[in-house]
């Protein structure tokens, strides 16, 4: 496996210190290193992407130290999709941000961007439990740091929560590390997989509270219920560019949750976890509806759509995991084209910022009402877009559980709520103008160029749909590689003779 | 009175502290309480490596036991980061509290500023 | 191949309308007309060959793990209702050229048209079920769209979302629905499942499959219960109206139950729920009809009441009503289509849609007037039109059956509905053209231009033909469409306009009769009518979903009410609520490992660290005392490493403690010193209870551990490798640069983001709001009069160097012995801070020529560059070489790359130290408004003494 599987998490690196260095220059070298960075970065994952779909898992140790006792990089299937989904979104986030001079707002928007990428690719691509742990703080610090960007009473008070949660969150995450440590003796995923399988009955209690805290603290990160208190206010006061690239974030706790659920502790929170996914679902859907403004609303749809993702996930059963895993890229790409919208709506309305609420016309109304209904399409899972063919994925395969009727149940009815918060949200934002106060007098054509970038993930969402087939046969082929344990176990740890050295 | 014993409850006090602390309306005790959390975090991971008594990870080729190095390393690692989190929590509350005038952690208005400024 | 292109060309003929947005109306009419042209002719070059038996068939695979493939499949009933949907299809564009005020842009009209004409022709068209949802809920949105084109309108704004609601509702339904069939029968392909009757009929899914089906089939179809989004959907344009509302749209539910009809039809349970609702809807429906006044709701509620005609057929399960209702569907769009291009008519030529305003205007409007009756009277059913026969034909098959038993319901029922329906339409004819002819008209009523009257012309001319020579018109498509739906016995079809006398014809002539009779009385009906004062749906409907919003919001702001202690709470819960079900889950086994004896002074060390603790959490009014009581627990704890034989980790604990405590004193310089207590008793109680809970917990976990037997961790490699492999005796240091490399890049980089992070947020806190506040500071504690003590500020300049060079020896002996990258970064930041404290921070920043972003940005270089620099030697990414050089005074040492990565970490560290708390004094400064004059010892500089002697 050549080196350039740890190219995602050193180019960022590298673009990071290099926009850090020459900040004071002139603007536009921190933003041209900073997306040309990107852009390099959505290469180099595509062909990555590419071999993984080839072979199998792909491992690659740190330092030439055989696996579980230096650092280990895997990439399969899942990582490679992540990487590639994170790297795209990235580069409309960062392309948004720079056509809307929302870099010009506060310093070091580009260092901090790249470093929250280096810290994502980090953890999609790590095969070890701490250097998880290292990356999910690289990642977390930069979100700190991206969101405060631009200040403002509000944003910091949301900040505030934001970073202690969080913190706390962290604060668990070592408590859940050190267990599985103390008791299985390893760090890296396969190894703890075999010695998981071989601990003596006593253990059992502790290598179980272990592996649930984890797990707690991943869906802490995926806004699960009760742990997504803190997600509203948090993307409902970060700048909305921003709040699209921390669509992803939620992602980076799904992934782990898939990741380490099959491999380490067998499916064992997927008890738990389903009730609480279809709490969530609901919550997050009452407050679409219930959303006031925009912001919130977008924040809403990201609980409730990620609820559906962890839904299929939480079965732990291959087929509901590959609809699971079509429907994870779908789910981050519209709820972050609904928060560029929100703050396309904002600057061109130029009053009543993001406020649900009727104001007169302006140009560029009708191209912002079809990027919204195309967004809301989207995220309420309706047809002709990838949320209708992921929800059936989900759907179909859900049957063979338990729980199939409530999951429906709960899917149908939370899709009608959106359907119909976004009719209300739609009309009230971009038909009615008939009874509303006089438009700003001055108010500066906007430059329609800046709906480019949610034009381009409206184009990556239609991609998705004309070419499911494809993507669902890749996505079944790294849910068979999921749950193949002796498989992962094989590619990441050296074979037995060697290990005992 | 073992060491294990010591060590456990020190931990546990700590970890009491840090989250009645955490739970406090202000910015500025709950950073004290995630600095306490740290200190408790920090002594629990490296418990897991089993407390040994002067025998430091030095390497000498007859050495009889060693300290389980690992944790050691990854509590170093803790440290720093923890660091880094509390130095930056403790900067956005300061920096919250001049731009909103109250360090009450949800934002709200200070009833003990509201108060001082009818006085004066 | 041909299937294929008739499904792509309306959305071909939408895409090209949307992108000429500017074009003449000429035009856009021009490329829609040309569009449906083609595609008709393409339908008519296909019909012979579907029509002697053999279904045209085409598949491509588009997801096959869902079975969900595009397969376009062309038979007798699809190929009548695609005839329906581009036949009037057609009409409706060229009345629509003629219809559309110059103001309405026509180009985005035609394209959502077409996008309709599209979505519905793939109802028609798809040959899996799955297919067919994705055209079924693009008829809803497309539908949403028209109905609310008009968006400046608030009707066409509710009424376009209430039809979404209830349509797109009921799409969700038909979503379950469909996926229970397709799971029962085994495969989403149509054939297939029309082939697994039995197999469906006798599943436990059936009936809940059944019952979603429907819903999705009634709600699309406006039938009784979800009855009352049509009429509100009438504020749409007329021919949005004449064409979805009445010709196509609508039938859709009725299409996919004749479509269904082999797999669900035969039951008891079908014909029930089926037959029953129909029945009801076609009495209400009518019933509604008669007693409202504007035409095109009059015209909305008949087509309701029609729908649960062709419902109640369906209903029946006996192919002859099947064969009945397919040619009920069939008449019902030519007149109903025709019936409301006439009402667009009225409404453009006389300026009103109001019945009671109109009357008498066969004089003004002689052809528009003869067409709309002939097509009334076709609704009505009189004899010679197709509506009489299809009438006789529902009539014939009412009489036949039987409703629990008993056999005379339905027959009754149906006569009742079917005499409302002569009586609304001979109303439409009467109120509207005969009568006396009023003097004042909104506008003044003549003939439109032919464009208008001519597509309701060529339908009527249909009706009349149909109607005349049924079994030569419309025989050779509805006998196979029949048989598609009974699954191959065709059914014989031989409507006649006499049949001799039959019970049919017995209660047509009574429905007949009883019809005018209500007429006549149609005053004192109307007031008994008003008595009953039925509710206002749309008002039902906006309050509903008012209430609904309201609860909503009320709901997520109590759950979401911002508070962090709630989140922080529920967290800490979780996490023991955690801990106790793994143990009481998984089971657990006290260790065996023998412990260790405490020696009294750690007894004492621990002692205080217990009191320090309590003394931090329950004495939090004097904050400054607070941070002497945490650096008590900072000191044992280092203590504590020391004795349990870990060095490295006291020397970094105590270094960031001293750097942490400079940091909470320079915050809380600025933060209030005695804040009044927030939080409640009650709270604080909470709190302590959920802490002791907590702290149980973890003190539990980690006595549980220690007093464990190891299980064989793998930190035994990286003693053996840490001298050989890794070139250094301290195994920790080795483990952070070496074995675990990648986790310490992590690391510095973490310290380099805060870093940043605190820059950015501490920069401009200067101006603003903040810079304002910080301004009106006023210092609330006594100030020590001397600002930067003479003794001070000269030992601390002293002791610069000597902490260099002790920095220096930390770093160069780390990777043999306690020490390295970090701690030497930490030992250097404290000397370089030490500087700021005592001489100020003026003094300080002028002799700082380092740039801290700049080291931050080389620490995290230098240490990339050496991870990557070993690909030079084509080894992985971060493998470490090391030799052993000797200098003549110095002796044999140990060089290894890791040093560089250490050196990397330690301008990291530096460069991140420096910043955070730069920055922080620099704002503590800014608030102390330090007077430029003061003249301090910090003025005092030793290389200027000399020029002072002077």
């Amino acid at each position: 496996m050549s080196a350039l599987i740890a190219a995602p998490v050193l180019l960022p690196a590298f673009a990071a210190t290099i926009s850090l260095l020459f900040r004071r220059r002139r603007r536009w070298i921190g933003a041209g290193v900073s997306i040309g960075a990107t852009a390099l970065l959505l290469g180099i994952t595509v062909l990555l992407m590419i071999e993984a779909s080839e072979g199998g898992v792909a491992a690659y140790a740190l330092g030439a130290w055989p696996a579980p006792f230096g650092i280990v990089l895997v990439l399969d299937r899942l990582a490679a999709m992540m990487l590639v989904l994170t790297s795209a979104l990235a580069l409309a986030v960062s392309v948004h941000a720079t056509l809307t001079s929302l870099d010009r707002r506060g310093w070091h928007f580009h260092p901090l961007f790249q470093f929250q990428l280096l810290g994502l690719n980090g953890a999609f691509l790590t095969g070890d439990l701490f250097n998880l742990f290292v990356f999910f703080e690289v990642l977390l610090i930069a979100s700190y740091g991206l969101l405060l960007h631009g200040q403002g009473a509000r944003r910091l008070t949301a900040g505030v929560q934001y970073v202690i949660v969080n913190l706390v969150g962290s604060t668990l995450f070592l408590i859940a590390l050190g267990l599985l440590y103390g008791v299985t003796g390893t760090l890296n995923m396969a190894d703890m997989a075999v010695r998981a399988a071989s601990l003596p009955a006593g253990d059992h209690g502790l290598f179980r509270a272990g592996g649930m805290l984890l797990t707690a603290v991943f869906a802490l990160k995926a806004a699960l219920l009760p742990l997504h208190l803190w997600l509203p206010r948090a993307y409902a006061g970060a700048a909305p560019a921003v709040a699209a690239l921390f669509a992803i974030m939620t992602k980076v706790g799904a992934y782990a949750i898939i990741r380490t659920g099959p491999l380490i502790f067998a499916g064992a929170a997927g008890r738990y976890m389903v009730p609480a996914a279809l709490g969530t679902m609901i919550l997050g859907f009452v407050g679409f509806l219930a959303a006031r403004h925009l912001r919130s609303t977008a924040a809403f749809g990201l609980i409730g759509s990620t609820a559906i993702l962890l839904t299929a996930v939480a079965l732990f059963e291959q087929s509901a995991m590959a609809g699971a895993l079509y429907y994870l890229p779908h789910t981050t790409i519209a709820a972050a084209l609904l928060f560029l919208i929100t703050d396309l709506v904002i600057r061109w309305r130029g009053m009543e910022g993001d406020a649900i609420v009727a104001t007169p016309g302006y140009p560029g109304r009708q191209l912002l009402a079809g990027l919204f209904l195309a967004g809301g399409v989207a995220l309420a899972g309706l047809p002709p877009l990838s949320g209708f063919i992921g929800k059936l994925l989900i759907l179909q395969a859900s049957l063979s559980s338990s729980w199939w009727r409530a999951i429906w149940a709960v899917i149908l009815g939370t899709s009608l709520v959106a359907v119909i918060a976004l009719a209300r949200a739609g009309s009230t934002l971009f038909w009615k103008s008939d009874v509303t106060p006089p438009p700003p007098a001055r108010r500066s054509a906007p430059n329609l160029a800046e709906a480019a970038p949610a034009g381009f993930l409206l184009a990556m969402l239609v991609l998705l749909t004309a070419g499911a087939g494809p993507v669902t046969a890749y996505m079944e082929a790294a849910s068979r590689q999921i749950f193949d344990v002796a498989g992962y176990v094989r590619a990441v740890l050296p074979p037995p003779a060697g290990a005992g050295a | 009175m073992s060491m294990e014993f010591l060590v456990a409850t020190a931990i546990g006090a700590l970890t009491a502290g840090g989250i009645y602390l955490c739970l406090r309306a202000r910015t500025f005790p709950v950073v004290l309480g995630l600095a306490m959390l740290s200190y408790a975090i920090n002594l629990f991971l490296f418990a897991m490596g089993r407390l040994v008594v002067g025998r430091p990870a030095i390497y000498e080729k007859g050495a009889t036991g060693y300290t389980d190095p690992l944790p050691q390393a990854l509590v170093l690692t803790a440290i720093v980061i923890s660091f880094g989190m509390t130095a930056l929590a403790l900067v956005l509350a300061l920096r919250t509290f001049l731009e909103t005038g109250t360090d009450q952690v949800d934002g709200r208005p200070d009833p003990d500023l509201l108060d001082r400024e009818n006085r004066t | 191949m041909h299937l294929i292109l008739l499904a792509l060309l309306p959305f071909l003929g939408s895409a090209w309308l949307a992108l000429l947005p500017r074009a003449s109306r000429g035009v856009h009419a021009g490329i829609a007309v040309a569009h449906v042209v083609a595609a008709l002719g393409l339908l008519l070059f296909v019909a012979p060959g579907v029509l002697n038996g053999i279904a045209d068939q085409v598949r491509y695979a588009w997801v096959p793990a869902l079975d969900l493939s595009v397969t376009l499949r062309l038979d007798a009933l699809g190929l009548l209702f695609a005839g329906l949907i581009l036949g009037i299809g057609l009409l409706i564009v060229v009345y629509a050229r003629f219809y559309l005020p110059a103001g309405e842009p026509m180009g985005r009209f035609l394209s959502l048209l077409l996008l309709f004409q599209g979505a519905m022709l793939g109802i028609a068209l798809s040959g899996n079920i799955l297919l067919l949802l994705i055209f079924w809920e693009l008829t809803s949105l497309s539908s949403f769209l028209l109905i609310g084109f008009r968006s400046d309108k608030a009707e066409g704004r509710q009424g376009a979302r209430m039809a979404l609601a209830v349509t797109g509702g009921g799409g969700l339904a038909l979503i379950g629905g469909l996926l229970l069939l397709g799971h029962v029968a085994g495969s989403y392909e149509l054939t297939d499942v029309l082939a697994q009757g039995d197999v469906v009929r006798a599943s436990p899914l059936y009936p809940a499959a059944l019952v979603l089906i429907l819903l999705g089939c009634f709600t699309k179809s406006a039938q009784f219960p979800f009855h009352f989004w049509l009429p509100h959907a009438m504020a749409a344009p007329t021919p949005v109206s004449a064409y979805l509302h009445s010709a196509t749209m609508v039938k859709a539910g009725v299409f996919l139950l004749a479509r269904l009809w082999p797999v669900l039809a035969g039951t008891d349970l079908w014909f029930y729920l089926v037959a029953t609702t129909g029945l009801i809807t076609m009495v209400v429906g009518a019933a509604i009809a008669l007693f409202r006044h504007d035409l095109k709701a009059i015209l909305a509620y008949s087509t309701v009441s029609q729908l649960g005609l062709m419902t109640m057929l369906f209903g029946f399960g006996t192919p002859a009503a099947a064969l009945a209702g397919i040619f009920h569907l069939l008449n019902h769009s030519l007149f109903k289509a025709a019936l409301f291009m006439n009402a667009g008519i009225v409404d453009h030529e006389a300026g009103t849609r109001d019945i009671r305003l109109l009357g008498g205007l066969a004089k003004l409007m002689p052809i528009t007037a003869a067409l709309g009756m002939i097509a009334a009277a076709s609704m009505a059913g009189l004899p010679p039109l197709g509506g009489f026969l299809s009438k006789e034909m529902m009539l014939e098959e009412a009489v036949h059956t039987a409703w629990l038993g008993a056999p005379w319901v339905v027959p009754l029922v149906a006569l009742v509905g079917a005499a409302l329906s002569v009586a609304y339409s001979l109303r439409f004819i009467v109120q509207l053209y005969l009568g006396p002819q009023r003097d004042a008209y909104p506008a003044s009523p003549h003939d439109p231009p032919a464009g208008l009257w001519a597509p309701s012309a060529l339908l009527v001319a249909l009706t009349i033909a149909v109607g005349l020579f049924p079994a030569l018109l419309t025989g050779w498509l509805i006998t196979p469409a029949a048989a598609d739906i009974t699954g191959g016995t065709a059914p014989e079809f031989h409507p006649a306009l006499w049949h001799g006398i039959t019970p049919a014809l017995m209660l047509s002539v009574i429905a007949v009769a009883a019809g005018g009779l209500m007429l006549w009385r149609h005053g004192p009906l109307l007031r008994g009518w008003e008595l009953l004062r039925l509710p206002d749906a749309k008002r039902l409907f906006e309050a509903a979903l008012e209430r609904l919003v309201q609860w909503a919001r009320r709901m997520s702001d109590a759950v979401h009410n911002g508070s962090l202690q709630r989140q922080l709470a529920l967290m800490f819960l979780l996490a023991v609520v955690i801990g106790v079900e793994a143990i009481w889950y998984g089971g657990y086994a006290p260790g065996t490992r023998p412990l260790l004896p405490a020696p009294p002074v750690a007894i004492v060390a621990w002692t205080l660290l217990l009191a320090a603790t309590a003394a931090v959490a329950l004495v939090p009014r004097q904050r400054f005392v607070t941070l002497i009581y945490i650096s008590v627990i900072g000191l044992v704890v280092s203590l504590a490493f020391i004795y349990l034989s870990a060095p490295d980790l006291a020397l970094t604990q105590i270094s960031v403690e001293t750097v942490t405590i400079l940091l909470l004193l320079l915050a809380l310089n600025l933060l209030p010193k005695q804040p009044v207590q927030l939080s409640s008793n009650q709270e604080r109680a909470r709190n302590l209870l959920l802490g002791l809970a907590g702290g149980t917990a973890s003190g539990l976990a980690a006595w549980a551990v220690m007093t464990r037997a190891p299980n064989d961790p793998i930190s035994s490699y990286h003693w053996a490798n840490s001298y050989s492999g890794g070139g250094g005796t301290n195994v920790v240091n080795v483990t952070l640069v070496d074995f675990r490399a990648f986790d310490t890049f992590g690391e510095i980089t973490v310290l380099g983001i805060a870093a940043l992070t605190i820059f950015a947020l501490l920069q401009p806190a200067a101006r603003g709001v903040s810079g304002q506040r910080l301004r009106e500071w006023i210092a609330d504690l006594p100030r020590s009069p001397e600002r930067h003590p003479m003794m001070f500020a000269v030992a601390a300049r002293l002791l610069l160097p000597l902490a260099m060079m002790v920095g220096l020896y930390i770093f160069l002996r780390g990777h043999n012995s306690p020490g390295g990258g970090f701690i030497a970064g930490l030992i250097v930041s404290i000397a370089l801070l030490m500087q700021y404290m005592a001489s100020g921070f003026e003094w300080a920043d002028q002799r700082r020529q380092i740039d801290e972003h700049a080291l931050i940005g080389f620490g995290v270089i230098i240490a990339a560059l050496t991870g990557v620099g070993s690909l030079l030697f084509d080894a992985p990414l971060f493998t470490s070489a090391f030799g052993y050089f000797t200098l003549p005074i110095v002796g044999k040492f140990e060089l290894a790359t890791a040093m560089l990565f250490d050196i990397g970490v330690a301008l990291a560290v530096i460069g991140a130290v420096m910043l955070a708390l730069a920055e922080l004094s620099h704002i503590a400064q800014r608030a102390q408004k330090e007077p430029a004059e003061d003249d301090g010892p910090m003025d005092v500089d030793p290389a200027k003494l000399r020029g002072l002697q002077r």
